[in-house]
């Protein structure tokens, strides 16, 4: 009981990373399966990496919700810092995820009535908490009088990154089996209000890092990962564009008086330098790990996590935009880009065992 | 690091994929979660239409049953259509399917139903199913695609809407009769082009 506790109160907000980077490949899994036969097999090595996460995700849960209850003291310091407190939206992004799983996957697994219902109420978990947690730490960081420039990192870049995931799962459940229904409008209501929020964020933020990295310092190497996070809100709003466009396409081509025909390319046009920009940002990550591993100061910690995710949210991207653009060229880049993220993780998990047989969960970094 | 450490993480994160292994084998798994029933297929029929110079055939393969791995078995109806470019250009394509049942309730295909199912139907009919939403049909060469819809209870008859062209729509017409489906008839129904 005594280790549990101990545990509890250590179990910082940034545990959500993990399963979000081993949720996301359960979908890029999915996507690399379509291309010809021989992948086919890879869907169901996606269902692995699905049970995987929800496993983690309910073992994670349980910690991370009783620290609320048990140590509210620790959460009010995890939200005063400027790197940890922005790792709390990461567990509602877990409810998103875990939705956008179970409506790709969850069919295979539960049938299409159960899976699209639970997906469902996974998005409205996920939202509540996405956009609970987006107020209270804007409210922080205004209010906040000990933030300065050199606080600036890319891990500011998930909360805006939280609220671009809702309109994904938005316009998943809007695609196919809640197409037409009566619920539609509150999806796209809700998707839109979420869409704006995370993209204007992702611009008045993104500008405050800009502004660090140049003016100031870069991060120490323990923060070099957050980097990686800034691929993540372009990648994400293709992902939401070829989603909504294959939802208009199920709603027989007009979806709120939005026509298929209209917009598809322009959707396709806007996706495609989206995906542009996440890619330039890959290089760039590639050029400042370069810079880091040069510097001898990259050293593993659980911020290792923040590689993951980002990275398939872009693999992901790039299966989608594979569907209707440029497929010829894009299909060999998913696939090559799936290796990748599978390698990562690999990589990743294996740090993580080490860092936490090293007794580092037990010595929190603020 | 200590070994054992790392041995029972490993092994916790191995289970899941372990779990799977007996339902994830995709051949065998398909095989027995999946019953198919083939009704019609206008390529031998003649039951095809052409339009534009794109002649359009399909297989229908009604009361098909996926088992989910947890779950009893559902019933799907499922089309495979191929696209045939008679002219000397390549032409690009992007169709979409609604299915409409008494009282007129619309359904979209199912892209994920599809995919679980695609190896089993391409097996079958020796044809590769296009995964893009949009794909190019070269000269004097088809292209398949591979359509899914969740069944309706208590379905009697139904029609399916194909949008390939900008113009028309071609809607084929099923009909139950002594627990079998028959295709009716289709046709190539006018698009409304106003701006109302």
């Amino acid at each position: 009981m005594a280790m549990f506790k101990k545990i509890v109160k250590n179990f910082g907000p940034e545990w959500g990373a993990a399963v979000m980077g081993t949720a996301a490949i359960c979908i890029t899994m999915q996507l690399s399966s379509e291309i010809a036969r021989p992948f086919s097999v890879l869907l169901y090595v996606g269902v692995g990496f699905y049970l995987l996460a929800t496993a983690m995700f309910i073992v994670f849960l349980i910690p991370w919700s009783l620290r609320f209850f048990m140590y509210p003291d620790e959460i009010k310091k995890d939200l005063q810092n400027p790197i940890r407190g922005n790792f709390f939206p990461t567990m509602p992004i877990c409810f998103v995820l875990a939705g956008t799983g179970t409506n790709k996957l969850g069919p295979i697994l539960f049938g299409t009535w159960f899976a699209y219902h639970l997906s469902i109420v996974f998005f409205f978990l996920g939202v509540i908490g996405i956009f609970t947690f987006g107020f209270i730490l804007v409210r922080t960081q205004f209010l906040n009088k000990e933030i300065r420039h050199k606080h600036a990192n890319f891990s500011w870049f998930i909360p805006p990154v939280s609220h671009l995931i809702i309109p994904v799962l938005g316009a998943c459940s809007m695609d196919v089996y809640w197409a037409g229904t009566s619920l539609a409008p509150t999806l796209f209501i809700i998707s839109m209000i979420a869409l704006g929020v995370g993209f204007f964020n992702f611009l008045f933020v993104g500008s405050a890092i800009w502004h660090r990295y140049i003016y100031a310092d870069i991060p120490q190497g323990r923060l070099a990962p957050t980097t990686m996070v800034g691929i993540a809100p372009t990648a994400i709003i293709v992902i939401f564009l070829m989603k909504f466009i294959q939802a208009i396409e199920a709603s027989q081509g007009n979806l709120f008086g939005i026509n298929f025909m209209s917009i598809f390319p322009i959707v396709k046009i806007i996706s495609f330098a989206l995906w542009g920009f996440s890619l330039w940002w890959l290089v760039l990550v590639a050029v400042l790990f370069h810079a880091y591993i040069k510097m001898k100061d990259h050293p593993f910690v659980f911020g290792w996590w923040a590689y993951t995710f980002p990275f398939e949210a872009f693999v992901v991207a790039t299966g989608l935009l594979a569907q209707c653009a440029a497929t010829n060229f894009l299909q060999p880049v998913l696939i090559t880009l799936n290796t990748l993220a599978v390698i990562i993780w690999i990589i990743v998990v294996y740090g993580t065992i080490r860092w936490l047989e090293s007794g580092a969960f037990f010595e929190p970094q603020h | 690091m200590k070994a054992r450490f790392f041995v029972v993480f490993l092994i916790i994160i191995i289970i899941p994929f372990i779990i799977g292994i007996p339902f994830f084998m995709v051949k065998k798994a398909a095989a027995s979660r999946q019953i198919i029933h083939f009704a019609n297929d206008t390529r031998e029929s003649g039951d095809g239409k052409t339009y534009k110079g794109i002649t359009i055939n399909w297989t229908f393969c009604p009361d098909w049953k996926y088992k989910p791995l947890l779950f009893p078995a559902e019933e799907y109806l499922v089309f495979m259509f191929h696209y045939t470019n008679n002219s000397e250009y390549a032409v690009q394509v992007m169709p979409s399917y609604t299915l409409v049942s008494p009282p007129n309730r619309r359904y979209s295909a199912n892209e994920e139903i599809a995919m679980y199912i695609e190896d089993e139907l391409e097996n079958k009919l020796k044809a590769e199913d296009q995964t893009p939403i949009t794909f190019e049909i070269p000269p004097n060469a088809t292209k398949h695609y591979i359509v899914a819809f969740e069944k309706p209870h208590l379905l009697n008859h139904f029609y399916v809407d194909v949008d390939v062209f900008r113009d028309v729509t071609l809607r084929l017409y099923y009909n139950k009769e002594n627990e079998e489906w028959s295709n009716d008839s289709n046709e190539l129904v006018r698009k409304y082009k106003g701006r109302g």
